[in-house]
């Protein structure tokens, strides 16, 4: 017996058959350039989730994402420029390097929460974005360091490149997919449970036995390995790193992505990044200070709709599935429950 | 008698100047249901934080199954086998009550699987539903542990304390807050519990006290005052006194 979808996965299903319409239906709408935009919406998609990780799930605000961002996407970068690594040894080195600054700079940060750990991570984040802007002969600075992207792979006399915009689209969905998967799986195993609950009460998960400390530790080392993951994915994508991707603004805008979007909803980040970043996309051109309407929209939704984008259309759809006899008003302004058990809402 | 379960000696805990344990030599009586009472402000929570790991004792040791556990953190303590409940009552709230005590079920297993779905432990379902029924609260199985009246979040952590499979579970103050119906149902549980288990009990509802423990442990000040069976308590003129006061207390107080 076939399971009986909900609408929300209705709906999840069927921006996934558009994402993966996308590289052939834009361009027949001629809006060529947004396959780009929608490929780049995926990468910043992933880097929202893994503030998400921590934020919406474990509970710690981290400022400092782009830490492990910009680690991934200079692993990458000078894996294949200085070390003359190829496709898949400088990917591999650039999350390597990534998970590597996460489980050190951890060490200090996992012991802290609330402000402290987001003052440690703001910290940690600037210190490396001084050292990037200043060594300018390995990373360029604040100019950034081009490279040339080598080829994904070889099957006999055919080349597949990130040159090719299609392949380059597909390659991103498919690597921004997976971690979206392996999240999902980490968020409903029992480790992930314990996230949850660190971030719901971590003296009593003390109490019965598990240390605050490792949980809290292991989900950011995982956030980081995340966000480097993206780091990656983001340089592949510019064949291009700058030090302007470690400064914390990066950060910010991970968090607000998350914030808008639902924190500690799996997919809530992805609306957040993709509403911003079209905002950003269309407004940008007529205005020059299109963050003041960003801010607005986040002092909006802090106040009136915790819940984020995810809370808005998990109530809207509810809403939908009543019977017209009883239905009242969506009461916008009231909070969404924040999770509905281990693994959140959807 | 066998070695007690645990015991302390000269255990003391300072804050600064205020001395809240003071040179406690406290001994479990292994088997029986142990209450410790005293005024507030005696020092008997701060004994159950010494005990679970939540402050470090300023001097003196705490023997739990011979070995002194002074300076483990409190999910070591917990790995040993003590589990407690905490004066204000504390539990997952944004998690289900299911959810909540399954967490505790599955940390008696080393290692946390990151992959395999949490929805697959058989044996650890098994036991979630074994403690809620052991506590009548499989009907709330699906709530959120938030929406949970006072009572039944008690009664939550008592779960949570057993999902645990302690050797010793300290309760604070279990019933403060319950109607008289939840009252009587969780002494009912507690008194059952502690034909497994054994159990020390902080409380202040002298009807359960008297009418459940076996051993009370009467702390003032600091300081254990006496130890004996509830009908030895109850005509202590010593007790009597560290509830109610000295005559000459009040003699003073009108000076």
């Amino acid at each position: 017996m076939p399971r009986r979808l909900a609408p929300l996965q209705i709906l999840g299903l069927a921006c996934f058959v558009l994402l993966l319409a996308v590289p052939y239906a834009l361009p027949l709408l001629g809006a060529k350039f947004w396959v780009n935009i929608v490929a780049e919406i995926m990468i910043w998609s992933l880097f929202a989730a893994s503030v998400n990780l921590l934020f919406g799930y474990t509970g710690l605000l981290s400022f400092g994402q782009a830490l492990y961002f910009g680690f991934g996407a200079y692993g990458v970068a000078l894996g294949v420029d200085i070390l003359g690594l190829s496709f898949w040894p400088a990917v591999l080195f650039g999350v390597f390097v990534a998970g590597a600054c996460a489980a050190i700079t951890g060490i200090f940060a996992a012991r802290l929460t609330w402000h402290y750990f987001a003052i440690i991570t703001v910290v940690f984040s600037l210190i490396f974005f001084f050292v990037a802007v200043g060594w300018k002969s390995v990373t360029g600075g604040d100019d950034g360091r081009p490279f040339t992207v080598p080829p994904v792979l070889k099957v006999g006399g055919v080349e597949f490149t990130l040159l090719d915009p299609t392949f380059q689209y597909y390659f991103i969905m498919t690597v921004v997919g997976a971690c979206f998967y392996l999240m999902h799986v980490i968020l409903k195993s029992p480790l992930g449970y314990t996230f949850i609950a660190v971030r719901e009460n971590a003296s009593r998960l003390g109490l019965i036995g598990y240390s605050p400390y490792l949980i809290r530790y292991i989900s950011f080392v995982i956030a980081g390995i995340f966000a480097g993951v993206a780091g990656v994915l983001f340089a592949l994508f510019a064949r291009y790193v700058s030090a302007q991707y470690l400064f914390w603004t990066v950060s910010g805008e991970g968090v607000i992505w998350a914030l808008i979007g639902g924190s500690g909803t799996l997919f809530g980040p992805v609306l957040g990044a993709t509403f911003l970043i079209v905002v950003r996309e269309e407004l940008s051109i007529y205005w020059e200070h299109y963050l003041f309407a960003v801010g607005v929209i986040v002092i909006l939704f802090v106040a009136f709709a915790p819940g984020g984008l995810m809370g808005l259309l998990t109530r809207a759809l509810d809403w939908l599935a009543k019977k017209p006899a009883e239905r009242t008003a969506p009461e916008i302004a009231k909070p969404a429950p924040r999770a509905k058990g281990p693994g959140g809402g959807p | 008698m066998s070695e007690s379960i645990l015991r302390t000696e000269g255990l003391t805990k300072a804050f600064g100047g205020l001395i809240a344990v003071n040179n406690v030599n406290f001994t479990h009586a292994t088997g029986k249901l142990h209450a410790v009472i005293g005024p507030n402000g005696a020092g008997k929570t701060t004994f159950f934080n010494v005990v679970s790991g939540f402050f470090a004792a300023t001097s003196g040791r705490v023997i739990f199954q011979g070995r002194d556990i002074v300076g483990l953190k409190p999910h070591q303590i917990s790995q040993l086998g003590i589990a407690r409940t905490l004066q204000v009552k504390s539990v997952f709230g944004g998690l289900t009550v299911h959810d909540n005590v399954w967490i505790a079920a599955q940390s008696r297993t080393k290692f946390l699987h990151p992959f395999r779905p949490a929805t697959s432990y058989r044996e650890t379902a098994r036991r979630v539903d074994q403690v809620l029924d052991e506590v009548g609260m499989r009907d709330h199985a699906r709530e959120l542990a938030g929406n949970l009246s006072y009572g039944d979040v008690a009664l939550l952590e008592i779960a949570i304390a057993l999902a645990t499979d302690p050797k010793l579970v300290l309760l604070d103050e279990p019933v403060s807050g319950m109607s008289p119906t939840e009252t009587e149902r969780t002494v009912a549980i507690i008194k059952d519990l502690a034909r497994r288990v054994n159990v020390i009990l902080i409380e202040h509802d002298m009807e359960v006290v008297f009418g459940a423990a076996d051993v009370i442990t009467v702390m003032t000040q600091g300081m254990i005052l006496c130890e004996g069976s509830p009908a030895e308590i109850a005509k202590d003129p010593r007790v009597q006194e560290a509830y109610l006061g000295a005559p000459e207390d009040e003699d003073e107080a009108h000076a």
